[in-house]
């Protein structure tokens, strides 16, 4: 082989995988100009998963290169995506659809009910009934009725609020950016991947060049 | 009559600039808190977010409305068992929002870290996990038991 060769490789930082040997081409995207390498390359394997069932472990690129220099000591790995990467094992593949609606029913209500209490919650808090009286009788100088044009106005203007907010009603959208959950939702799991390469490289447990073979539960057995 | 219209034009200028305000005000704070992100995913369906999201616009709207105009059942089906169901439901349902939102919030307050590490514990973390649980819904049932 020639010892001008570059491998590129990109990995996500979280990965699923369902079979219990995990091969390079499972977790990573790679280019490479000499063709005939990268389907032998792909097929290496970077650990293995001793017992069934959901487990998780983190691999470090310095792994993988070690892994790919091992067979081909003549190739350059330049790597472009993540440095750690988070390999999830789960064993069976999906979940039947039945329980996935039901989840789904019951986010919706816990959110829907939810989202009820607080807005009545809120409005109790600062007691918005009162304030509204006082509003109404400073500007007409009448009693209020408690159903007046302001109570109308409110709960439009409530509506056109969290509409705006969310910046959807339903599937139509109102513009072309992302909803603030939907970016809640990358935060979130960017801040669970962050904790979990971090907290397995300071237990030592991340699959790493130095750690071999040491404190790797996980088995980092290489063909 | 000209005065009494531009009373109300302002009543309505003010009603709708407070409901927005007030609206923007308290979703931003359940949203940034992260609650239904983390619902979503405990339970593996984040594909559906923007359901849940506009199951809690919907929420709101109609939690507002009912607070509102004081929007209830009938007499009769309100003492019936159907009217108890229905508060059986939305007890149990805000109760759980209520209570991973109060958690949610103390997260972002880092709360626990700091204490954490304060009296620096590092272990039986879900010890205490629990006796936040329990103390919060044994305060809860003591607050409605008074009747404070």
């Amino acid at each position: 082989m020639a010892s001008s060769t570059t491998l590129y490789i990109k990995g996500d930082r979280d990965v699923e995988v369902t079979k219990q040997d995990v091969t390079l081409g499972d977790i990573l995207v790679m280019e490479c100009s000499d063709k005939t390498v990268l389907p032998k390359i792909k097929t290496l394997r970077i650990l293995k998963f001793k017992k069934p069932g959901q487990q998780r472990c983190v691999v470090s690129v310095l792994k993988i290169i070690a892994c790919i220099h091992e067979q081909y000591p003549g190739i350059e790995v330049q790597n472009l995506g993540e440095t750690d990467i988070i390999v999830t094992y789960e064993n069976q593949k999906t979940p039947p659809l039945a329980w996935h609606i039901l989840k789904t029913i019951f986010v919706v209500a816990v959110t829907f009910f939810g989202a009820a209490f607080s807005i009545m919650a809120f409005n109790n808090d600062v007691d918005v009934t009162k304030l509204f009286g006082q509003i109404h009788e400073l500007v007409t100088g009448q009693e209020t009725s408690g159903f007046t044009i302001l109570e109308i106005s409110y709960s439009i203007g409530i509506t056109l609020g969290i509409l705006i907010f969310f910046n959807h009603f339903g599937k139509k959208r109102f513009t072309v950016d992302p909803t603030p959950m939907e970016i809640q939702m990358r935060l979130y799991e960017n801040d669970i991947q962050t904790t979990l390469a971090e907290d397995a490289a300071r237990k030592g447990e991340e699959l790493d060049v130095g750690t071999m073979g040491a404190a790797d539960p996980s088995g980092g057995h290489r063909s | 009559m000209w005065a009494q219209w531009a009373q109300q034009i302002l009543l309505a200028a003010i009603g709708v600039s407070a409901g927005a305000a007030a609206a923007g005000g308290l979703f931003a704070f359940i949203v940034e808190l992260g609650v239904v992100a983390d619902f979503a995913d405990r339970t593996h369906t984040a594909d559906k977010i923007l359901l849940y999201e506009s199951s809690v616009a919907l929420g709101g709207i109609i939690g507002n409305l009912i607070y509102i105009f004081q929007i209830g059942l009938s007499a009769g089906a309100a003492q019936s068992d159907i009217g108890k169901g229905m508060l059986g439901i939305f007890g149990i349902f805000a109760g759980i929002f209520v209570g991973c939102w109060s958690m949610a919030l103390a997260e972002i307050l880092n709360v626990f870290p700091v204490f954490m590490r304060r009296v620096r514990i590092v272990r039986y973390v879900a010890a205490f996990t629990i006796s936040v649980a329990i103390g919060k819904g044994l305060g809860a049932g003591l607050f409605f038991f008074k009747g404070w």
